[in-house]
């Protein structure tokens, strides 16, 4: 028992308990500092230089890696892809989300089942997301194209990903499949902790269904959905996999969000030391959500 | 209080439900049509003809079993891994006066929201400098990296849940501090030591991102580069393969999600939105 | 024998001083309360006499052993939590015994003391379930029954009764003085509640923003309050508490409150201070024939009695009358004063200030 190596005489039990307490987060500390706070040291300071990657070879290159990155004009195109992107998809993860919690709070028939059904996705490997959604939209033999062509909405076969603006919006169709799940939980939970008095006081007042939806219901959800916005701010502007695999950043360079040129500057073009570049400012913009969301989470957990 | 079954809201809600539903049923039925009715111009909602020969030739055919071993001892382990280091991080975060404690609370949310593709680089550059590069290990350094923040802040507000009285009652009783914890603390704190193993467990098997930078042989490839990989490796995209491989590789989370569901969704409230 | 001492015991968190200096002696064998509104220091008293929490100075002794730097679980005491903190993944059976498990109690012997406590607190039938399962008041029987079970010397009760229903508390506020009744030992008991105090303590300590105010038993703390603090917090409905002023009326003390000028049955010698602050409790307060006049306020009947609101002229007073009257509010009746028991308290420091010859 660690604390009683700890039993020595001369130190006061409080300094003991801190002593215990230091001793149980010594292995966090360390594991953390080791894989986070050491690495992400060490990409701003690569954002610094220049790396060949396959050799691992660098110099300093001072500011020139943030001066080309701004300079040519990349960096912006990538950032407005990220932003619509991330609003695409937020919005409609948002809206379905929602309206999915509202319907599954209803007493509806086989409702676990219903649950379990919509909530399925969000666990789901995106690798398997993708693969299912890549045959979906498949031109030639996907069953979108068939089904729409079966119902006369389009003539010919569309083509989902190769398209501009068409895999845009693909994307974000599969972004939102994926991860509206998470709004789903997190507004059923809070729809739950309702008071059913509030409504029955709704009532009383002679506000109808609407009236209570938008009286009693929305404002009770305003600080969930800040919450989960944030969140998922924060995590569909860092997104990868999905849209790596579903387009690789295509039609050219139409889905090329900045986490795909990060990874394709390291990996791809091998200049590792750009990648931290184009990560760092990626990271900053992004500081600005997970600071919103550190305080609103903080002051919740107080 | 009974309530009545709402008519209306189930019609409405059903073929929402199922549309949602659609694509995984989708992956299903391809995944057991004859490879001929796959490509026909008129493709049937039903399989005429149930084929399992495509599970056959992921199985035998395909590395898939060594994708799917490498991925249960990567995820297990991590899962281990994690779980050991935040349970006592989690309760000397809560339960622990020391200075720079709600420092380290705040560096572990904000590290909970750390893109991936920052570490990325220096990652490798470590891992590659320690000679880890393209094993197993690798990725259970790499995993911990988003799943140790993540664990510590479920169990934090998990164990934060659990009366601090239990403990004084335990140490009047005649329990030391470690005591109190192991006899009264870990059990209460089970639960959430559970939903979020099987979280920890899901995140890893799920990754993609650090197994395709970190490991390029088939011998410590996971289930998702490996999967894709044969989608990349194939001259002809051979669908109803991958639509078996997507079934099977998501078989341990269809079967977490069918025995714990309760679990997750009770994490999930814990540790993302309540903060 | 067992004596608690708290010398010069003070507790800060930060720079937010809880507790400045407590001394207290509490005799072996006594029952003794803790009473005071909350955040009065009461629970942190009890937590450090726990080992819960750790003095900022001083020193805390059991018996003849400095305490402050032992663990709780080597300290000999046994505690009851408000929120009876049984452990829910164990039995009752379970809960009873962890006390004795933790202090290496071979398993027969267990068993034995087991079924003497669950004997004594009427738990056999519930001892195989879980605590979930239970009633508030089984709860708090079993929760006693793990502080029983290993026979401490010293019993830390912290607001036990708070979550139970009226009739509940009733009930076990008669079983606790038979319990102290029947093992003679020193029992610590902190509560909000003056009804819990006055009717199980030995001695009361009151307690206010980390200080103590008075120890003394029940009946003194009542009739002889040592500053106003505590002669406003004992006694529902409260003693009427008015600044007032004393002058030698002809050899007698008066008081000068309101516009009354109350003739006291004490010699006027001797020094006394220029302000006072009266006390007046409501049973003190004669209604029906008196030389003064007052106006009814309020009428509240509680059934036996009725509490009555008056105001003399600006006075503001509080008396109790049979629960059968005729009074109505608004009406103007006589009253008189029981002047022997009314209360004086130096205004300068709000001592309790006696006449001479009381």
């Amino acid at each position: 028992m660690p604390d009683l190596a700890l039993q020595r005489p001369g130190l006061s039990r409080e300094r003991r308990d801190a002593l215990l307490g230091l001793l149980l987060i010594a292995p966090t500390v360390l594991v953390l500092g080791a894989v986070i706070v050491y690495p992400l040291l060490s990409a701003i300071a690569l954002s610094f230089q220049s790396v060949y990657t396959p050799t691992l070879e660098g110099h300093w290159v001072g500011l020139a890696n943030y001066r080309e990155l701004l300079g040519a004009g990349g960096f912006w195109a990538a950032l407005l892809t990220t932003a619509i992107w991330t609003a695409g998809t937020l919005t409609l993860q948002i809206l379905i989300g929602v309206a999915m919690a509202l319907l599954l709070h209803q007493n509806i028939l086989f409702r676990s089942l219903a649950r379990s059904l919509v909530l399925f996705p969000y666990f789901l490997s995106t690798v398997v997301a993708v693969l299912v959604w890549r045959w979906l939209f498949n031109d030639l033999y996907g069953i979108v194209n068939h089904a729409l062509m079966a119902a006369g909405v389009i003539d010919a076969p569309v083509n989902w990903l190769g398209a501009m603006p068409n895999a845009m919006l693909s994307i974000m169709v599969v972004g939102a499949w994926k991860f509206f799940p998470f709004v789903v939980i997190a507004v059923l939970a809070r729809l739950q902790t309702i008071p059913e008095a509030l409504y029955e006081a709704a009532r009383i007042d002679g506000a109808g269904p609407i009236s209570r939806f938008f009286d009693v219901t929305l404002p009770q959800l305003r600080d969930v959905l800040t919450i989960v916005i944030l969140l998922r701010t924060v995590w569909d502007f860092k997104e990868f996999d999905l849209i790596y695999l579903m387009t690789g950043g295509g039609p050219v360079n139409g889905t090329r969000t900045l986490p795909l040129i990060v990874y394709q500057q390291a990996f791809g073009l091998n200049q590792m030391g750009m990648a931290a570049a184009y990560a760092v400012s990626m990271m900053l913009v992004m500081l600005v959500f997970m600071l919103a969301y550190l305080q609103r989470a903080r002051k919740a957990a107080a | 209080m009974k309530k009545r079954p709402a008519w209306i809201a189930s019609l409405v809600a059903w073929p929402i439900v199922l549309l949602i539903a659609f694509p995984l049923l989708w992956m299903l039925i391809t995944s057991v049509k004859p490879a001929a009715e796959l490509f026909s111009t008129s493709p049937t909602l039903l399989p005429k003809a149930i084929t399992f020969e495509h599970y056959v030739r992921v199985l035998t055919d395909t590395p898939f079993l060594q994708y799917f071993a490498n991925s249960m001892i990567l995820a297990t382990s991590t899962t281990i891994v994690v779980i050991s280091i935040s349970v006592l991080g989690a309760y000397s975060l809560v339960r622990f006066a020391y200075p720079g404690r709600e420092t380290l609370a705040s560096l572990v949310l904000f590290t909970y929201l750390l893109p991936s593709v920052v570490l990325i680089s220096p990652l490798y550059l470590m891992l590659v400098s320690i000679g880890l590069a393209n094993t197993l290990a690798s990725l259970v350094i790499a995993y911990t990296t988003f799943a140790l923040p993540y664990a510590l802040w479920l169990l934090r507000s998990f164990m934060a849940g659990i009366p601090q009285d239990l403990e004084s009652a335990a140490m009047v009783d005649g329990a030391s501090r470690m005591g109190a914890f192991v006899d009264v603390v870990l059990p209460q704190a089970l639960p959430g030591i559970i939903s979020t193993a099987l979280f920890t467990f899901i995140l890893a098997w799920n990754e993609y991102l650090y197994a395709l930078v970190l490991v390029n042989s088939d011998e410590a490839r996971p289930l998702t580069t490996g999967v894709m990989t044969m989608l990349i490796s194939a001259f002809n995209i051979e669908w109803s393969l991958l639509m078996a491989a997507s079934v099977l590789m998501s078989v341990p989370l269809i079967i977490i999600f069918a025995f714990f569901q309760r679990h997750l969704t009770s994490g999930f409230g814990a540790g993302g939105v309540k903060g | 024998m067992v004596q608690v001492v708290f010398e010069k015991v003070s507790k800060a968190y930060g720079d937010t001083v809880a507790i400045p200096g407590l001394d207290l002696v509490i005799e072996s064998g006594e029952f003794v309360s803790l009473l005071g509104p909350s955040g009065c220091g009461k629970s942190t008293t009890l937590r450090m006499l726990a080992g819960l929490e750790q003095p900022s100075s001083g020193s805390i002794r059991i018996g003849d052993r400095d305490v402050v730097n032992l663990a709780p679980a080597a300290r000999d005491i046994a505690m009851v939590f408000q929120s009876y903190a049984l452990y829910p993944h164990m039995t009752v059976a379970e809960n009873i015994c962890y006390p004795l498990k933790k202090r290496g109690v071979a398993k027969a012997d267990r068993a034995i003391k087991l079924a003497e406590v669950a004997a004594l607190l009427q738990l056999e039938p519930l001892l195989a379930r879980k605590p979930g399962q239970l009633s508030g008041g089984q709860q708090q029987r079993v929760a006693l029954g793990r502080a029983l079970v290993r026979e401490p010397s010293v019993f830390l009760l912290d607001e036990p009764l708070s979550n139970l229903d009226a009739s509940l508390r009733a009930h076990m506020r008669a079983e606790l003085i038979e319990l102290h009744r029947r093992l003679g030992k020193t029992m610590v008991y902190v509560t909000h509640d003056q009804l819990e105090a006055m009717t199980m303590s030995s001695r009361i300590a009151v307690m206010r923003a980390g200080e103590l105010q008075q120890f003394a038993p029940p009946d003194e703390i009542y009739n002889r309050p040592a500053n106003v603090f505590v002669a406003g917090f004992i006694g529902t409905p409260a003693m009427a508490l008015a600044d007032g002023s004393l002058a030698d009326g002809g050899g007698h003390l008066v008081v000068h409150v309101g516009s009354l000028a109350v003739a006291l049955p004490f010699a006027a010698n001797g020094v006394r201070p220029d302000a006072v602050t009266v006390g007046i409790r409501p049973e003190d307060v004669l209604v029906g024939e008196g030389p003064w006049q007052a106006q009814v306020r309020l009428v509240e009947p509680t059934g036996y009695e009725t509490i009555v609101a008056l105001d003399a002229d600006g006075l503001a007073l509080t008396a109790r009358v049979p629960g059968s009257n005729a009074l109505r509010v608004g009406e103007t009746v006589a009253f008189d004063l029981r002047r022997e028991r009314i209360h004086l308290f130096d205004k300068s420091d709000g001592r309790r200030w006696e006449p001479a010859g009381r």
